[in-house]
């Protein structure tokens, strides 16, 4: 029993972060792979599927996948610079978090521009 | 100042499990919150279970969750705190009494790693093992360590895997693997190279935040695992 959750700190959230859009990343490739598969039935089954999946609504959860992709690649890049030691101090590894997701934010957002034009 | 501190008690002999008690303090400028503590249990209720010793820092008893973060007691002013906070034992290791955890698996964790100089060959017979001053500036950040408990019961690695090692042991195995005149580091970096070692770090830095003497258990976590890495090149 504990009265107050361990205090999350910026690490923290990356690392939960980083694990939970991993797990969505698995989700997807089944998801995906399904899709595909739908190519041994024959082009009338699967023309009518591509229809479905490009709907606005799975345009905009093409979206939500990029920024999930870019979550993981993004923060994948920051353990990978804190694991050569070059930003392991406390300070440099927050600096390089809040930087990548400045990065990622200007990404999703041209990304959104070429999804919707 | 008055503050509310509240603190999660348990004594196995009378309690099935904890609970939290509320106290209030008026406390005098400049005190910590081993302070408020001691206010508590010499005026108010002497039933109430801690360790501490040395009061400044070093010994490395007082560790313990204050407001969701281990820290000592002896060095958290109440100042920096709101006038409501929250006591807790060092999560994941067994409850002794109150604030009094078993620290046996932090001890255990570290004679694994073998937290001595080995050397194969006899020492010299006419002076001490000598190291030069840059040498010994490698190993600054690695032997302060006062194995108060702090960074290894943050660590969400540690709670979910009890066999973890963790990053004290990390600090110390690292202490001794960049030390010019140790000649165990293949055997340390064997140590640690295994499902409950270094692998099972997530870089979450909850150990680096925790650490009262401000080391960085990551740092030398990232440095063995290149360590380790560039050995198989």
């Amino acid at each position: 029993m504990v009265i107050r959750h361990y205090r999350w700190h910026t690490g923290t959230w990356a690392w939960i972060l980083h694990r939970l859009s991993g797990m969505a990343l698995i989700s997807y490739l089944v998801l995906h792979t399904w899709v595909i598969h739908h190519i041994q039935r024959g082009p009338e089954e699967f023309d009518a599927l591509m229809e479905f999946v490009t709907s606005p609504l799975f345009k905009f959860g093409e979206l939500g996948l990029f920024g999930v992709i870019l979550y993981h690649t993004l923060n994948g890049i920051r353990i990978v610079l804190v694991d050569l030691g070059w930003t392991v101090e406390l300070k440099a590894q927050k600096i390089t978090f809040w930087a990548l997701v400045a990065i990622g934010i200007i990404a999703l957002g041209l990304g959104a521009y070429g999804f919707f034009h | 100042m008055k503050y509310t501190v509240t603190i999660l008690r348990f004594n196995p002999e009378q309690d099935e499990k904890p609970h939290q008690e509320r106290y209030s303090i008026e406390a005098q400028e400049g005190w910590t919150v081993l302070d408020a503590l001691n206010e508590i249990k010499w005026y108010r209720d002497g039933s109430l279970s801690y360790r501490r010793s040395c009061r400044h820092g070093i010994c490395g008893s007082c560790a313990m969750t204050i407001d969701g973060v281990n820290r000592l007691a002896c060095e958290t002013q109440l100042a920096t705190l709101k006038s409501e906070f929250v006591v807790e034992p060092l999560r994941h290791l067994r409850v002794i009494k109150d604030l009094i955890v078993d620290m046996e698996p932090i001890y255990t964790k570290l004679l694994e790693i073998k937290p001595y100089f080995i050397e194969k060959g006899p020492p010299p017979s006419d002076h001490e093992r000598l190291q030069s001053p840059e040498e010994n500036k490698k190993l600054d950040g690695l032997y302060e360590c006062i194995i108060c408990g702090s960074c290894t019961s943050s660590c969400p690695s540690f709670w979910a895997d009890g066999e973890y090692l963790g990053p004290h042991a990390f600090l110390k195995v690292n202490r001794f693997v960049a030390d010019s005149r140790d000649e165990g580091k293949a055997e340390r970096l064997k140590l640690v190279d295994n499902r409950h070692g270094l692998w099972r770090c997530h870089t979450i830095f909850n150990c680096v935040e925790a650490c009262p003497k401000s080391l960085n258990p990551t740092k030398a976590i990232s440095a063995l695992k290149r360590a380790l890495v560039g050995g198989q090149f």
